[in-house]
């Protein structure tokens, strides 16, 4: 009887106790354990974190869009304001990192003092309860058992198995349960949030991650790449060589695909794998992953009249084009489609119209102007390669699989009925945190079943349990018939009487028997 | 766009039309009122099935799947949210939010009927989009976004029944407000930031302001005992709403890691969804608390709902771009 019986007493108080005292009735001292296990705190670094993401989210942020996107949105003087308060970099920021550092020390301290230790709730066996504390419970009622007698009892129990209840009997008690892993709901998706800190904490600390364009047979190395303050990891001691890139284009001339082949080298020089990457096809190396994420023609080797000169291409278009001044009004253009594919050569003039193609040249084809010839030695491709190690990334997602299931179980309700046989008096009821509604609906069912089948309803129980004090719920009762709501809501009122009905006297009860069943939780939890 | 899907769609909509009409118009009856709930609900189940086979032809006309671009989602959300209420209204037999419901299915026809015709007619995939992923990823966020407005509205009538006139006013003023500048985002060229104070600045004066009208109680006006039920329902549909956003970001943040090689990058849009989870995972720490009163927890779910709008349309048209843009079409 332990737990029933503690957790009417405190129903008997809380219905008369204020609200002023119920707080500190839940809160008995404010330890800083307490404090920082309080479920107020949790809502409000919530409610700030929110806010703040909300800022992050409408302001432009520099480390995914650069600094010139911020004065663009905003203008210098605002841009150098939001700079200064942080805003244009808050997830980096000391507010938002001590933000998190606090909703992760509160989410711990919850996690071990309020929500695991309710696993061990889990089995622990409820007593099974007569009618006069039924009469208790936020949704109760009784019938009056005329014909068939004990088999009401059994009608019931048979009635909430099919229901999806689990139902245990004693002699002439009952007990059922529903849903209850959905009571583990809490405890799942926590286990899964610190499991995803711990993932994101060892990636942040150990990965890292970065962009290297590289040139043809040039050499990917990892010295430029990007990590957190707090790193205890280290940086590959290989690198990978670029072989081979090339782009293919649609028909239109956009580009269709890029590809480079890459080979890893290891410290001693040796060559441990070849691999052909192109976008979402990545190479895996060592933890690491290689991306082909962007491509390009880096420069040109030209050979004029026999020297050697190099000229950085730029993207123009679906072009590259290098630009060579020959005096202060003459411009020379060359520009190139793709790799391997002839060089035009253009001369611009400012007092003409637009820039004149002069000739072509390709590798095998030297064009001769006037008194230079011009060869191409070679074309320059970049291949733009990201690359992430991201060693918490399994952590990470074992811990999206635990949170998808903690809060899918949160939907389910948990309800718990009890029922008693005394005196020819079948006496039922019980609780529902969640989908309250749908509880009364099915126990106000199981009445009106039972009275057409074995007797007729007796009102009295619930009644004479409280006197109505609730001017509010009153008025309801009075006003429900006017509105065909609650007609609808309480068709089977009329045979049955409103005993069930948690408008009346049960409204408090249930309002204040719902604190007081999580409290009673949370009680035992702590202890 | 076939002609059999224009006319199932436009099938939809008047039908939707026409149940907000009956629903709302039932209130002012007595005696025929169950009669009109009855018609009210039929016109919704047959836009309901008309909008679903809508969907359908125009997968199949499009030989994908039909989301891709913001008229089919705002398609996809009237329709999670006429499936979400016959749902609901099966279970809780709540009328009221029946024509709430149909207005707010209602709002998004006429705000897909207003896009430009490249948004109507089936275009290719923007190549970034080509991805099996598309079907797994956005139709949970969609119809989570469908059951947190059909929450805040359940809100609004628990507000009604609780008697906190002046609080329900105050906040259906806001969320006006807020539906004007996403409104103006999307069809006019007034300057963005303009509409960003309009939509912030409403939802945050609005919100206060509601909170603090919550002690005037009008206590001739509304039933405690629906209340109850309104608050109940507005907390299941934001207990069934959670797991589907939470589903939809963890599938984006799989997708994201597989395409741009990492599963969060603080983008815009992750972030507001980010702002909707916290601001619902709050709702429910508030909920497992119980000091809240039922009123405060419709705020909260109104609130709640302001957010929703922003994650899901004010997003694109108050201009916060980010690598989710693809319901953009100016």
């Amino acid at each position: 009887m332990r737990r029933p019986t503690k957790q009417n007493t405190r129903q008997e108080t809380r219905t008369h106790v204020n609200t002023e005292s119920e707080k500190t009735d839940l809160k008995p001292q404010t330890s800083v354990k307490n404090v920082l296990a309080s479920v107020k705190l949790t809502i409000f670094l919530m409610s700030l974190t929110a806010l703040t993401v909300l800022i992050g989210a409408w302001c432009p942020q520099e480390s995914a869009n650069g600094k010139e996107k911020v004065v663009e949105q905003f203008g210098a003087e605002t841009a150098k304001l939001l700079t200064q308060f942080g805003i244009t970099d808050i997830y980096h920021s000391p507010w938002f990192l001590s933000l998190i550092a606090m909703l992760t020390v509160n989410m711990i301290a919850c996690s071990f003092m309020r929500v695991f230790p309710r696993v061990k709730l889990l089995n622990k066996p409820l007593p099974f309860i007569g009618g006069r504390e039924i009469g208790k419970l936020p949704v109760n009622t009784s019938v009056n058992i005329t014909k068939g007698e004990k088999s009401a009892f059994t009608a019931i129990a048979l009635k909430l198995a099919s229901k999806g209840f689990k139902v245990s009997t004693n002699e002439e008690r009952l007990l059922a349960e529903y849903g209850k892993y959905g009571r583990l709901a809490a405890t799942v998706t926590h286990i899964g949030l610190l499991t995803l800190l711990v993932g994101v904490t060892i990636t942040s600390w150990t990965g890292f991650s970065g962009f290297q364009p590289v040139l043809l047979n040039s050499h990917l190395d990892f010295h430029e790449s990007e990590h957190s303050k707090l790193w205890i990891g280290k940086l590959p001691d290989w690198t990978v060589r670029v072989d081979e890139t090339r782009r293919e284009d649609h028909p239109t001339g956009e580009a269709k695909q890029w590809f480079s082949k890459l080979t890893v080298i290891d410290k001693n020089g040796k060559e441990v794998k070849t691999q052909e990457i192109s976008v979402n096809n990545p190479l895996s190396y060592d933890g690491v992953d290689i991306y082909q994420s962007s491509w390009g023609l880096d420069h040109l080797i030209l050979n004029f009249n026999g020297n050697e000169r190099r000229l950085d291409l730029r993207p123009m278009g679906k072009l590259y084009a290098a630009f060579l001044p020959l005096d202060q009004d003459t411009m020379m253009l060359f520009s190139v489609r793709a790799d391997g594919k002839p060089i035009k050569v253009f001369a611009k003039r400012p007092d003409w119209e637009g820039p004149r193609m002069l000739t072509e040249l390709s590798k095998d084809k030297p064009a001769k102007l006037g008194p230079v010839t011009i060869s191409l030695i070679k074309t320059m491709p970049v291949t733009g390669l990201q690359y992430k190690c991201d060693p918490g990334l399994p952590i990470t997602y074992i811990a999206f699989g635990f949170i998808i299931v903690g809060v899918l179980m949160a939907a389910i309700p948990h309800r718990h009925v009890w029922v008693s046989f005394e005196n020819n008096v079948l006496y039922f009821g019980g609780r529902s945190v969640k989908d309250k509604v749908g509880f009364e609906r099915l126990i106000k069912a199981f009445e009106t079943q039972l009275t057409k089948d074995f007797g007729e309803p007796k009102p009295e129980i619930s009644l004479e349990t409280q006197p109505n004090t609730d001017a509010e719920t009153q008025q309801s009762s009075s006003s429900q018939s006017s509105d065909s709501d609650a007609q609808a809501q309480s068709s089977s009122d009329a045979d049955t009487k409103k005993t069930s009905s948690p408008s009346k006297q049960n409204k408090k009860e249930l309002a204040a028997s719902a604190p007081g069943s999580g409290n009673t939780e949370n009680a035992q939890g702590d202890s | 766009m076939s002609e059999m899907q224009m006319a199932l769609t436009n099938t939809a909509g008047i039908t939707s039309v026409m149940s907000f009409w009956v629903f709302a118009a039932s209130n002012g009856f007595k005696q025929r009122k169950d009669l009109m709930v009855k018609i009210g609900s039929g016109a919704m189940v047959l836009a309901f099935v008309s909008l679903t086979a809508a969907i359908i032809i125009r997968g199949i006309d499009a030989q994908r799947f039909p989301l891709a671009n913001l008229y089919e989602s705002l398609l996809w959300f009237a329709w999670a949210t006429m499936g979400s209420y016959l749902v609901l209204a099966k279970a809780y037999g709540v009328r009221q939010l029946g024509w709430l419901a149909s207005l707010t299915a209602l709002l998004m026809f006429l705000y897909g009927s207003w896009l430009p015709q490249s948004q109507h007619d089936i275009q290719p995939l923007v190549p970034a989009l080509v991805s099996y992923w598309r079907w797994i990823h956005v139709p949970p966020l969609i119809v989570s976004y469908a059951l947190f407005f059909l929450g805040g509205l359940a809100g609004f009538i628990q507000l009604y029944m609780a008697g906190r006139i002046q609080s329900l006013i105050t906040a259906i003023v806001t969320v006006c407000l807020a539906l004007l500048a996403v409104v103006l985002g999307t069809f006019t060229t007034v300057d963005t930031a303009w509409l960003q104070i309009l939509f912030a600045g409403a939802s945050l004066v609005g919100s206060v302001i509601s909170f603090k009208l919550l002690q005037r109680v009008d206590k001739k006006i509304g039933d405690a005992k629906l209340a109850e039920v309104y608050d109940d329902v507005s907390y299941r549909c934001i207990a069934i709403g959670m797991p589907a956003l939470t589903f939809g970001i963890i599938t984006g943040g799989l997708w994201a890691n597989h395409a741009w090689g990492t599963y969060w990058s603080w983008d815009p849009k992750e972030s507001m969804a980010l702002v909707t989870w916290l601001s619902y995972a709050a709702y429910i720490h508030l909920r497992v608390h119980r000091e809240c009163s039922a009123e405060r927890l419709a705020l909260v779910s109104i609130v709640g709902l302001l957010l929703t709008l922003m994650t899901y349309l004010g997003f694109n048209s108050l201009g916060l771009g980010g690598l989710h843009s693809y319901g953009k079409f100016k």
